[in-house]
């Protein structure tokens, strides 16, 4: 037991006081909020811009009450221009706008029919699908809304009738937690579900990886055949892993008690409050859960890998691979978030290779039953055992191995024997 | 950590017992049925060509590798994990955490074997100062020139303060100065009551420190006892000659057993029981004698006059 602290003590110390550390940990929350930043920054940045869009409006009675529209619901920076006028044929106006977006002149056209009001067809030119968010957020609505207006007068109903009937319904979100009763910031739940699960992915991706390269160093340095006139290979794979794990919790510490620190102060990062309500007690220990029970069943196999191999290159392809497990999930991310308890969610965020994000983004954005946190936990743990015994396996056999670079078959053989 | 000295066993008496050890790779025999013992406060010469298994078998006993079968014994208990941190081993092929401070190395390799942290400091600081590294004690192992890193190697594996000691081909790399102060340091463990397993292909240099020894060849054991012991059941002989014209002695010489030139004189092992003296008047026939002595035949001499002998055995 000693022996393995010892190991541990060494592996951890290490790290913590590496330069790289102190990089990764200063510079890991500026990332992290560059991704919630990010999308806001460039959402303000895309308002800021004014987009001209062309427009034949044969009937002239539509481009003044959309831009009217568009400005009072602020929908965009979009300004309308009519192309041509009223004298011309409806098609050289149309060939006319076809020419000027294709010039840059303008971003987008909008053509709409002669009797739109009667037989609401538009046509919508433009040169790139991302113009389609012109077309979805800012031309459709202000389009629909004047049309609908439009309409209501042609049926002469009264102003106040009329302002009755046009009314949307005024919505309000409440998240119920612990604490207590809290407005809901969309951005802010999803942006920190988000950071949070951003550090689960790279943190057990990188201390996996610290644990491959450590393993094969102490293979291609010959000190693993020093370390193991003394220890056992299962401790000396044990110390490593939970040192270097160890390294990860700490660096999350720091950041925690950081982000502590700074929402106490009411600090603002770009006008994004730091909002340290989202960090409730159940988010905090999952997180916790999954990094550790993630990092465990990740750096059982890289620690195997690394045993069999001679250089990390041998290493690659076993590393790609692997990293798959956590690619992944990240790819089903959105679909999980859409609906995060529909059967084939459940599903997914109980195989052991994908719950440490997958269930840790339906605890952050759902509320799953207990036990399906408490079962992936479950299957998790099983799968380390799993995991480290076959690693134990390729560690003896492997870890004074040196030539020929392994195989996915001959590792597999290996685990078998 | 550390089981009771009183276990050991008494000067002389077997240390550590390998009984019919044996271990394969797939196909390949690496080690065949080895038994042998090593006795306390001896140099234990683990003498054979590269490949002959020496390595094999000591990873066994320092259980890198687990055995196919047989037992090894240290005192009259099997080996097991707190026996092994009375063991120190430097493994051949040298290993030390390049990024590490001097210091740091040498104790994080004493702790492994038990020994307590601020002690295994205390050691570390004394072993450098012996090793004349004390102003490095703070430096990264790979500042260090070659000759420095195998002295550190070589202090990892005796501060631990091992009852056997463990060295595989500690003087390959190594220039005359720090051999000679390495042997010096080995002979200095050896009155301290360190047993030491020396383990070497250069068969001149076991020569020159072991009192037993045992040589390896194929994976079988051959040859196992002390120097007098080895020396009695091979009792050849040796002649040594040189001649001033560069002449060659004749080919058909009686009882003859192996016949080498280097540097300028021929070294020729003669059978039992036959007379150097009587090889004289033919050698004075071949051309002006200028050197001439009869001695005790080297080990590589009795080597290759056992893997004779033994390959002899097993035709017949």
């Amino acid at each position: 037991m000693s022996k393995i602290l010892t190991v541990v003590r060494k592996e951890y110390l290490e790290r913590v006081r590496s330069k790289s550390f102190v990089i990764a940990t200063v510079l890991g929350p500026a990332i992290m909020s560059l991704f919630i930043l990010m999308p806001m920054l460039l959402s303000e940045t895309g308002k800021d811009e004014e987009r001209i869009v062309g427009m034949v409006d044969p009937s002239g009675q539509w481009l003044q009450p959309m831009s009217g529209t568009i400005e009072k619901l602020e929908l965009g920076n979009v300004r309308l221009q009519a192309v041509g006028n009223a004298e011309q044929p409806a098609d050289q106006r149309v060939q006319a706008l076809k020419d000027m977006i294709q010039s840059g002149e303008l971003h987008s056209g909008l053509v709409l029919g002669e009797d739109f009001l009667h037989e609401p067809q538009a046509t919508y030119y433009n040169q790139s699908v991302s113009s389609l968010v012109v077309r979805n957020e800012v031309l459709r609505p202000a389009l629909n809304q004047v049309l609908r207006e439009a309409r209501f007068r042609e049926k002469e109903v009264a102003d106040g009738l009329f302002h009755y009937l046009i009314a949307g319904s005024q919505w309000q979100s409440i998240v119920i937690t612990d604490e207590g009763e809290q407005e809901q910031d969309d951005n802010v739940s999803f942006g920190m579900a988000f950071v949070l699960i951003m550090i689960i992915y790279i943190m057990v991706i990188m201390y996996g990886n610290h644990t491959l390269t450590a393993v094969i160093e102490e293979k291609s340095t010959r000190m693993v055949e020093v370390l193991l006139a003394s220890v056992s290979p299962e401790d000396l794979m044990l110390g490593k892993i939970l040192g270097i794990g160890g390294a990860g919790l700490t660096q999350f510490a720091i950041w925690t008690g950081a982000f502590y620190a700074l929402s106490r102060r009411g600090v603002e990062i770009g006008g994004f409050s730091l909002d340290i309500g989202f960090l409730t007690p159940m988010i905090l220990i999952s997180f916790i859960g999954f990094f550790v029970l993630g990092f465990f069943l990740y750096a059982t196999m890289y620690a195997g890998i690394g045993a069999m191999c001679n250089t990390v290159q041998d290493s690659q392809q076993f590393h790609t691979t692997l990293a798959m497990g956590l690619v992944i999930p990240m790819m089903l991310l959105t679909m999980i978030m859409r609906a995060p308890d529909s059967t084939l969610s459940v599903v997914l965020s109980l195989v052991p290779l994908f719950s440490p994000i997958l269930m840790f983004m339906r605890v952050s954005v759902s509320n799953p039953p207990v036990w399906q946190v408490a079962l992936s936990w479950a299957l998790l743990l099983v799968s380390i055992w799993f995991s480290s015994r076959a690693a134990g396996k390729l560690f003896r056999l492997g870890i004074l191995m040196h030539g020929t670079s392994p195989t996915w078959g001959s590792l597999i053989k290996a685990v078998k024997a | 950590m550390n089981a009771q000295p009183s276990t050991l066993p008494g000067p002389g008496q077997p240390l550590l017992t390998l009984r019919d050890v044996s271990k394969r790779y797939g196909s390949k025999v690496a080690v065949r049925s080895v038994n042998l013992s090593i006795p306390r406060g001896s140099i234990y010469g683990f003498l054979g060509p590269n490949g002959a298994g020496k390595t094999t078998a000591i990873r066994a006993i320092m259980n890198i590798i687990l055995p196919d079968s047989g037992e090894i014994l240290f005192g009259d208990t099997p080996l097991d994990g707190s026996l092994r941190d009375r063991i120190g081993y430097l493994p051949e092929e040298r290993g030390l955490y390049r990024k590490m401070k001097c210091r740091e190395q040498l104790s994080y390799l004493a702790e492994l074997k038990g020994v307590p942290r601020s002690e295994a400091l205390q050691r570390a600081d004394s072993w450098l100062e012996r090793m004349g590294l004390g102003e490095y004690g703070h430096q990264k192992v790979d500042t260090l020139s070659k000759g420095m890193q195998q002295k550190i190697q070589f202090a990892a594996t005796f501060i631990s303060e091992p009852d056997l000691v463990i060295l595989d081909e500690v003087f390959t790399g190594l220039d005359p100065l720090n051999i000679e102060l390495l042997r010096e340091m080995i002979l200095e463990q050896k009155e301290k009551g360190v047993t030491i397993i020396f383990s070497t292909h250069m068969l001149a240099e076991a020569e020159k420190v072991c009192d037993s020894i045992c040589l390896i060849e194929g994976g079988e054991l051959i040859v196992d006892g002390t120097m007098e012991e080895v020396r009695r059941d091979f009792p050849l002989k040796s002649v040594q000659v040189a001649f001033a014209d560069q002449s060659a002695p004749p080919e058909d010489l009686p009882d003859v057993l192996h016949r080498e030139f280097k540097e300028g004189v021929w070294r020729l092992t003669l059978a039992e029981g036959s007379d150097p003296q009587a090889l004289l008047p033919r050698l004075m026939d071949s051309g002006p004698v200028s050197l001439f002595s009869a001695n005790r035949p080297s080990v590589g001499e009795i080597f290759l006059e056992a893997v004779a002998r033994h390959r002899g055995e097993v035709r017949s």
